[in-house]
């Protein structure tokens, strides 16, 4: 008598009727391969069950305890965003306009800002906010993920929008600057709401935007404005047909 | 269910919880970033569940979406940035020894999404096959064939690297 792989596999879960158990018992016994074959799927259940087993005795970490426990926690409202990102720095714009005007702006912004590479400073201040300039802008307004070509210096990734309604887009510039952000559009401009940068390609290979995934600074900044899915190709090109006003 | 009552379980919970989102997720900080999305969200829909209905399952069902959610949103923020960011991660370039236990969760988390989730509620959390089809809201002989597909897949991966 064959048996299949599933029958096997329910056999070694103790998931048969009795009757097809003593089936396969009866025909193990004068059966060794049978025998083994059964074995192998025993084994490979233990092994499973050893390999993730330590994971039971690891202490919980604190903020899990908090939030199963505290109050706080369960009464915070879901949004359903799929990534409750945990508790890590945001550059926010609050904090910008608290420390950014020489410590970030200088870190980040500086070697473009002296040099002011073609196409004018990608980001500027003005009356208080952090807006995107020159080609920054122009891709922000005019640029489809769907569309652009691959070598385009400032890569658009994610369109979407955010609970307050307004459109906002994520960008990797595809330049020595290296930086990735996340801007909204705000009265008629794009106000950036993160910058980071990201992770540098293998030594003396240059930079490939390519290969990198957002940081996770604007990626966390992305998961909590979002409001729903990301627009599609079509959603996107009826956005930027708007002018990005909601 | 009340709110505190759900809690006291949870807090019972913990430990399975996370051992399920690590067969998923295998990263612990994205694990237990999972574990915390479905406390919320379970904490925020307690009066779903009934009293005396088991907390476990609808506690894993509750992961698994958040997981699936998860995973949808991790699509859409690399698909457009990070083409190659799937073959980073399945290329390991350190050799050496490696414990039976690495090379297992090596090989699980190499396994499609709902083959994994198969392994993971059965294989690993010994759930039936029933609990585990109605996590997965698919059919019995749906579960079965993936838990053999898994198996097939997870012996040759863990035969490949035992004989390297």
């Amino acid at each position: 008598m064959t048996f299949s792989e599933e029958t096997l596999g329910a056999y070694a879960d103790g998931e048969l009727d009795a009757a097809t158990r003593a089936a396969v018992e009866t025909a193990m016994a004068s059966d060794p391969q049978l025998a083994q074959r059964i074995a192998a799927q025993r084994a490979l259940r233990a092994r499973l069950e050893q390999a993730f087993a330590p994971v039971l005795s690891e202490p919980v970490p604190e903020r899990l305890l908090a939030g199963a426990r505290s109050a706080s926690a369960g009464q915070r409202p879901s949004n359903g965003s799929a990534l409750q990102p945990r508790p890590r720095a945001r550059w926010s714009w609050p904090q910008w306009g608290a420390i950014a005007a020489g410590l970030v702006i200088g870190a980040l912004l500086g070697p473009l800002l002296w040099r002011s590479p073609a196409g004018g400073t990608p980001i500027d201040t003005r009356g208080g906010r952090m807006l995107a300039n020159g080609r920054l802008e122009q891709a922000l307004s005019e640029q489809l993920a769907s569309t652009q070509p691959a070598g385009a210096p400032v890569q658009i990734g994610i369109s979407f929008r955010a609970r307050s309604g307004a459109y906002c887009r994520t960008f990797v510039m595809q330049d020595e600057s290296r930086l990735a952000g996340l801007a909204c559009r705000d009265r008629n401009a794009w106000r950036v709401e993160t910058l980071a940068r990201t992770e540098s390609g293998p030594a003396g290979a240059g930079w490939r935007p390519a290969g990198s995934a957002l940081p996770p600074a604007v990626a966390g900044t992305l998961d909590g404005l979002i409001a729903g899915e990301p627009l599609d190709a079509a959603a996107e090109a009826a956005a930027r047909a708007s002018g990005w006003n909601r | 269910m009340s709110v505190d009552g759900l809690r006291t379980e949870l807090v019972e919970l913990l430990p399975r919880l996370r051992r399920f989102a690590r067969v998923l997720a295998r990263n612990v900080h994205d694990a237990d970033d999972l574990v915390q999305t479905a406390i919320e969200r379970a904490l925020a829909h307690a009066g779903q569940l009934r009293t005396g209905a088991p907390v476990a399952g609808w506690m894993f069902g509750i992961l698994r979406n958040a997981w699936i959610d998860e995973q949808r949103a991790r699509g859409r923020r690399t698909a457009l940035l990070a083409p190659a960011e799937s073959a980073e991660n399945v290329a390991d370039p350190s050799g050496g020894e490696q414990s039976d236990s690495l090379a297992v969760q090596d090989a699980v988390a190499r396994l499609p999404e709902e083959q994994r989730l198969a392994v993971a509620l059965v294989l690993v959390e010994g759930l039936s096959y029933k609990e585990a089809a109605h996590i997965m809201e698919v059919p019995i002989g749906t579960l079965t064939s993936r838990l053999a597909r898994a198996r097939a897949a997870l012996q040759a991966l863990l035969a490949d690297r035992n004989g390297a």
